[in-house]
C-alpha cells in the first residue's frame, strides 16, 4: 500500500476530457462519454468531471423498485438511469460532482486503488481529512463524501463516482428509499451509510473546486466535438432503451395482501422478470368453488407487467366461478393495489 | 498461480470455451475470477439469442466491479446455467465446472483465433 501511495503521489499522465457545455446534458450522455472514450480513443489514461440536474442511478445488476421511489422520482422530476457499473444506487445533482476515469489497466484491484488514491491526495491537497475505505468509498470524519463503482469493458477499464459538494441530501434520501421495502430480488443491494457534503469543510466555491481537482489531476486536454458527440448520442440510445432500464431487472416477486368483502384475505404474488409475469400464485382465506384457480392464474402469465395487461389478461375469466363472491371487479382491484404508488 | 485447465481454448479477454460436438460452454477462467473477486451477480443472455465472438453478451458482477463478459465464439444460445442465478459464488468456487452459458456454434473454425493452455498460461504471466 505505501507502494501504491507513493506511484499515486508522482502524477501519471492523465487527459481531461472537455465536453462542450453550450447545455446541460442528461446523464445518459456522460455515461456514453465514458464508453467512447474507453472504445474509441488511444489507450491513454483521461479524466473528466460533469454535473447533472437531479438524477437517481442504479447499479447494473438492481432491481429498480427496490432501490428508488419511483413514484417519489416522477413527481419531483428526477431522471432515473442504469448504469453498467455495478454497486447500489446514487442520486445525482448539480452540487454533487461526477467523477469519471478511464484507463487501459484491467487489473481490478490495482486501477481502483491507483484512483482511489489520486483522489483522496487531491482532497487532502485542500486540507480535507480524506480516507479510502475498502469498500470504494472517500470518507472524511467517517461519512460518506464520495462512492465509486468499476466497469470493466474489452481491454479498458472506467471508474466513476460522486462527489458530494453540496448535495440536497434529504432528497437523496427520499428519491433512494424504495416505496415498497417488501420486494425480494435476486439482483445486487445497495449499502446504505452517512454522508457529509464538502462544502461543510472548504471555504471555496464549486467552481474554484471544479478546477483545483482538474489542476492537480490532469497534465494535458481534449476537447470533443463534431463526429465524437454524434458517436456519443449514439452509444447513448442504449441507455434510454426501456429494455436496459428495466428488462435487465433481475427476477424479482411482488406480493400484494387485500381483504376483500365477502371473499377474504387474499394475497396474491407476482413473479416478475424482464418486465413479464413468470409465475402467479394466490393465497388466503377464501372459499374455493372449484378447483380451477390456477388455470385462473395461469392467464397472468407471460403478460407483461403493467395495470392494463395484466386486466387484459384476466378479461376472459369469471372469477366468481373459481373463488366465491370474487367478482371481476374485486379481481381487478386486487390487481390494481400493484400498481397503486399511494401518495 | 491461476488455474488453467488443458484442452479448453482462451481468449485475451479471460473466457474459456471448452467445445463438445457442436455445442461450446462458456465461462470465464480462474484467473478472472481472482481478478474480480467475490462474485454476486451473473448478467446472463436469454436462451435463443444470438452470441457473437468478440461481441458481450453479459457481465459479472462482483463486490468490486461490473466485467462484460466478450463471447469467444459465434452462435446461439441453447442454455444457461441456471444456477448461477441463485449462487454467483459458485463463479468463484469452480469458474470450469460453472460454465455461464452454452453455445450451439455456428462457425467451430473460429477456436484457432483462440489461446490454448500454454498460450494463455503465457499471457497472463505465469
Amino acid at each position: 500500500m505505501h507502494l501504491l501511495q507513493q506511484c499515486a503521489i508522482e502524477k501519471i499522465h492523465m487527459v481531461y476530457v472537455n465536453l462542450p457545455n453550450e447545455s446541460r446534458r442528461q446523464l445518459s450522455f456522460y455515461l456514453a462519454a465514458e464508453e467512447y472514450v474507453a472504445r474509441e480513443l488511444p489507450p491513454n489514461d483521461y479524466f473528466f468531471m460533469w454535473q447533472v440536474e437531479p438524477t437517481v442511478i442504479f447499479g447494473r445488476n438492481q432491481l429498480l423498485e427496490s432501490e428508488v421511489d419511483v413514484e417519489y422520482c416522477r413527481r419531483n422530476g428526477i431522471s432515473m438511469f442504469r448504469r453498467k457499473s455495478g454497486g447500489g444506487c446514487v442520486y445525482a445533482d448539480l452540487s454533487n460532482i461526477m467523477f469519471s476515469y478511464i484507463t487501459p489497466d484491467s487489473n481490478v484491484n490495482f486501477t481502483f486503488n491507483r484512483y482511489m488514491l489520486m483522489v483522496e491526495h487531491v482532497l487532502r491537497k485542500l486540507g480535507l481529512d480524506a480516507r479510502t475505505t475498502g469498500r470504494n468509498d472517500i470518507l472524511i470524519d467517517g461519512k460518506k463524501v464520495s462512492g465509486n463503482a468499476f466497469y470493466h469493458l474489452h481491454n479498458r477499464s472506467i471508474v466513476h463516482g460522486t462527489m458530494l459538494y453540496d448535495t440536497d441530501v434529504e432528497k437523496m434520501a427520499r428519491a433512494t428509499t424504495p416505496s415498497d421495502i417488501k420486494l425480494k430480488s435476486k439482483g445486487v443491494e445497495s449499502v446504505r451509510q452517512h454522508v457529509t457534503t464538502l462544502n461543510r469543510y472548504l471555504d471555496i466555491s464549486i467552481d474554484e473546486f471544479l478546477q483545483f481537482v482538474r489542476v492537480n489531476m490532469c497534465d494535458s486536454e481534449i476537447l470533443l466535438a463534431g463526429d465524437a458527440l454524434e458517436r456519443i448520442e449514439q452509444i447513448e440510445k442504449e441507455y434510454h432503451t426501456p429494455e436496459f432500464i428495466y428488462g435487465h431487472n433481475p427476477a424479482y416477486s411482488v406480493c400484494r395482501s387485500v381483504r376483500i368483502e365477502g371473499v377474504g384475505e387474499l394475497q396474491l404474488k407476482l413473479n416478475i422478470k424482464n418486465g413479464v409475469v413468470r409465475k402467479a400464485t394466490l393465497s388466503g382465506d377464501y372459499f374455493h368453488v372449484d378447483d380451477r384457480v390456477d388455470a385462473m392464474l395461469e392467464q397472468l402469465q407471460d403478460a407483461v407487467y403493467e395495470e392494463s395487461a395484466l386486466i387484459n389478461a384476466v378479461k376472459d375469466v369469471d372469477p366468481s366461478s373459481v373463488i366465491m363472491n370474487l367478482t371481476k371487479e374485486k379481481l381487478e382491484k386486487l390487481i390494481k393495489t400493484f400498481f397503486d404508488y399511494g401518495e | 498461480m491461476s488455474k488453467i485447465v488443458e484442452g479448453l481454448y482462451y481468449a485475451e479477454s479471460h473466457e474459456y470455451v471448452k467445445i463438445e460436438g457442436e455445442y461450446g460452454y462458456v465461462g470465464i477462467t480462474d484467473y478472472a475470477q481472482h481478478e474480480l473477486g467475490n462474485v454476486v451477480y451473473v448478467d446472463m443472455p436469454d436462451i435463443d439469442d444470438e452470441v457473437e465472438a468478440g461481441s458481450d453478451f453479459g457481465a459479472v458482477e462482483s463486490v468490486k466491479a461490473a466485467s462484460d463478459l466478450i463471447s469467444p465464439v459465434s452462435g446461439v444460445v441453447v442454455e444457461i446455467n441456471e444456477a448461477l442465478a441463485d449462487e454467483p459464488e459458485l463463479v468463484n468456487a469452480d469458474p470450469y465446472a460453472n460454465w455461464i452459458i452454452k453455445v450451439k456454434l455456428s462457425d467451430a473454425s473460429e477456436v484457432e483465433n483462440l489461446m490454448d493452455a500454454e498460450a494463455y498460461k503465457a499471457a497472463i504471466g505465469e
